[in-house]
């Protein structure tokens, strides 16, 4: 039925431009799934997900565990900060333990960047990367990619327009390769010192000028910005972020009509953007936590009901 | 004991000779016609002779971390892959920082015998970059030479003070080259890699901006200094320059450096067994530190031999610990990927990997086959190969990017002192 060989999806930059089409086809039926009156299918009945969050999330870890529920998955959610892992227990440990629950699917969210290959030696279940350190969140992606192609039509030949603390962030990085295998054009914007070393070799525009960059988006995605990070001064005060990075009712107007602004939340209001755009942008953030759901079903789908057919990706 | 080495090839790293080699108890006695009797024959024809392998930079994690390696099985590692002498970096625990801990070293070290250890003082008490260590206590319990490895001394005027401080003893100071502040938390170069998968880099500049710091205190002060685990085009274009205008500076680089990159690195999925410091460069930096070596702006290979426990090399990439086990391929590894690679010669790999640390060191009648020297001396045989095995490594860590490779040349014998303590299996001494 669906074309899909993947076991893991541990990054959009693992995934063809057809497979994230699959995602998006399903993610469209599971949406109007949601809005039934009985919002559950069977798809996963009788298999094990486990939510395996290393890092705190609530936002992340309740949109995969509604998703899961809503295909009849049996669900375990283990949360577990990895300052009571280092009392001795690896995190290989604790793999190996739940692997003797026999899960089917691993949402793991997790602080040390790209480390979910090596994670998935040690588990026969597939995993879902659902946040990987700075490297990847690609359900994110996936999420704020099919919200652009629910309402622009197509995500084909867009100006896209990253701004903010791009260094440390996964979201960026799963956008910037999930719009390029679209053909769209990716600007990111930010301090210097948040601009990643050799970007640009990415085939990623670099402006450290919002104004001007305002104008070509079709579509803007802000980051958040992690003020405990200013401990490492990567700039010298928000006082100072907001006067350059921060969308206002000024700047706003430099935007083009039919923009989308987006933001993969939580919103640090008056830092990335001004309250007083909230009425404006908030309609959109709440269709990225609808079709976040939606998006999440499909990739939960996808590794747990195309397993055989994949060959053993090792 | 009275050996007879028959028809090898001798190498040193000035000629290569075809002739019999007499040992007498723990000596060469004598190269050419013998007419003794000995009690033992090597046939070696078709082989080559080398002196022992000198390895300037090992860790044997002895005391502190014997689960790792000990003295005992790093000694049969080295042996195995051809090094007759060996210094052992002090960052253990506790590190060897004086008189008592190196005589404790030196003792255990002598009831193996198997090759010669020799330790490596630190520069400052436990390693802390606060305060000197009693240098001349430590030359007395038998040190040559000192580092803080692992750590630079950050503060520069405690390198000065240590620098100048060496003279009185002739030691020599060996620099671990880094900016901590710049690599701050980084766990690869920070490259094109690094940025694409989120992970924090080590700028290249974090070595070189040390190189220099060293270089230029050496120079201020006119003593010696040596570089560790030299990894950057960069900073070898400063030793370069440095050693033209006179500097008395020496360097080594480990076998990685001219073997692997970041792009190798990527390809393994960042498997921690592919996690040094200073961390894998880019093919540049690769290229450069083969031409440093055909150059001579690098003085040796030393192995950074950094053994790791199977659970320190199951955490996260960015959490793992660096280092690498290289007693064992450090020769292989060279031979196939510099003289085999036409890059160097065979005299050119034994200058690098025991004329010349046996000189900068002063280590006496070692790293130079001649009548009257230690018979310290390997036989390879350079015609097979062999496939880097876990199982069958001698040393107790299984750490290294090589597993399933196979590499050229094979160490047949190794005789330290006279005594022949490793024989390959199946050969028949």
């Amino acid at each position: 039925m669906v074309n899909w060989q993947k076991k893991h999806i541990l990054g959009i930059k693992d995934l063809t431009r057809q497979e994230i089409e699959v995602v998006f086809n399903l993610a469209a039926s599971f949406k109007e799934l949601s809005q039934r009156e009985v919002k559950k299918a069977p798809a996963l009945r009788g298999k094990t997900v486990i939510n395996l969050f290393f890092e705190s999330s609530t936002r992340t870890r309740t949109s995969f565990e509604l998703a899961a529920k809503r295909l009849s998955a049996d669900v375990l959610n283990f949360s577990s900060s990895t300052s009571s892992l280092s009392k001795g227990e690896t995190i290989v440990d604790t793999i190996k333990n739940l692997e003797s629950y026999h899960p089917d699917i691993l949402v793991i969210r997790i602080g040390y960047s790209n480390s979910l290959y090596s994670l998935s030696q040690y588990t026969s279940a597939s995993i879902v990367n659902a946040g990987d350190g700075a490297n990847e969140h690609p359900t994110q992606a996936l999420l704020d990619m099919f919200t652009v192609k629910e309402i622009k039509g197509t995500l084909e030949g867009l100006s896209v327009l990253i701004v903010g603390d791009i260094k440390h962030s996964r979201v960026a990085r799963s956008n910037i390769f999930g719009f390029q295998k679209f053909s769209s054009s990716l600007r990111v914007c930010g301090p210097p010192t948040l601009i990643p070393y050799e970007f640009h070799k990415l085939g990623v525009d670099i402006s450290y000028n919002l104004d001007e960059c305002l104008p070509q988006a079709d579509v803007i995605i802000f980051l958040r910005i992690q003020q405990e990070r200013q401990t490492s001064s990567f700039f010298p005060s928000i006082r100072e972020y907001v006067n350059n990075f921060s969308l206002n009712p000024e700047r706003i107007k430099r935007t083009k009509k039919d923009c989308l602004i987006m933001h993969p939340g939580p919103v640090n209001w008056d830092i990335e953007i001004s309250s007083q755009l909230k009425e404006r942008i908030h309609p959109l953030i709440l269709k990225q936590v609808e079709n976040g759901l939606a998006v999440r079903m499909a990739t939960l789908y996808l590794v747990g009901t195309q397993k055989g057919e994949y060959e053993n990706t090792d | 004991m009275k050996i007879l080495i028959k028809g090898a090839k001798i190498v040193n790293f000035d000629d290569i000779i075809e002739g019999n080699l007499f040992i007498r108890n723990s000596r060469i006695a004598k190269i050419g016609e013998v007419s003794e009797e000995p009690d033992k024959i090597i046939d070696a024809k078709g082989k080559f002779v080398l002196p022992g392998l000198i390895d300037m930079h090992t860790h044997l994690r002895t005391p502190g971390r014997e689960d790792e390696e000990d003295l005992w099985s790093g000694s049969k590692a080295a042996a195995k892959g051809g090094f007759t002498t060996i210094f052992c970096m002090p960052n253990t625990r506790p590190a060897l920082d004086n008189q008592g801990q190196v005589n404790w070293l030196l003792e255990e070290a002598g009831k193996i015998g198997i090759i010669e250890i020799l330790p490596v003082g630190a520069i400052t008490k436990g390693r802390e970059g606060k305060e000197l260590s009693e240098f001349g206590m430590l030359k007395k319990a038998g040190c040559l030479c000192l580092s803080d490895d692992g750590n630079p001394l950050e503060d520069s005027s405690l390198l000065r003070r240590a620098l100048e401080y060496a003279k009185m003893y002739d030691l020599l100071i060996i620099s671990h080259c880094e900016d901590k502040n710049l690599s701050a938390s980084g766990s690869l170069r920070e490259h094109l890699i690094s940025s694409k998968y989120g992970m924090e880099g080590i700028p290249w500049a974090s070595e070189s901006i040390a190189v220099f710091r060293d270089i230029e205190l050496a120079r201020y002060l006119d003593t010696k200094i040596h570089i560790a685990h030299v990894s950057t085009k960069r900073s070898l274009q400063i030793i370069k320059k440095a050693k033209e205008e006179g500097v008395k500076v020496s360097c080594e680089t480990a076998p990685h450096y001219f073997t692997l990159t970041i792009e190798d690195l990527e390809k393994s999925h960042f498997h921690p067994n592919f996690k040094v410091n200073p961390p894998l460069g880019n093919r540049e930096d690769l290229e450069a530190i083969r031409e440093g070596l055909k150059e001579g702006v690098i003085d040796c290979i030393a192995t950074d031999h950094a053994p790791h426990s199977q659970g320190e090399k199951e955490l996260p990439f960015e959490e793992a610990p660096p280092g690498v086990v290289g007693l064992e391929l450090a020769f292989s590894l060279s031979y196939t990927y510099l003289v085999k690679a036409q890059i160097l010669d065979l005299k050119d790999l034994v200058k690098l990997m025991s004329y010349n640390p046996a000189n900068i060191l002063g280590l006496k009648d070692k790293g130079y086959i001649k009548e009257g020297a230690w018979a310290d001396l390997i036989i390879v045989d350079l015609s097979r190969s062999w496939q880097v095995l876990p199982h069958k490594l001698f040393s107790k860590s299984k750490n290294t990017p090589f597993i399933g490779h196979t590499l050229e040349g094979i160490v047949e014998f190794t005789i330290c002192k006279g005594k022949v303590v490793y024989t390959e299996k199946g050969k028949n001494g």
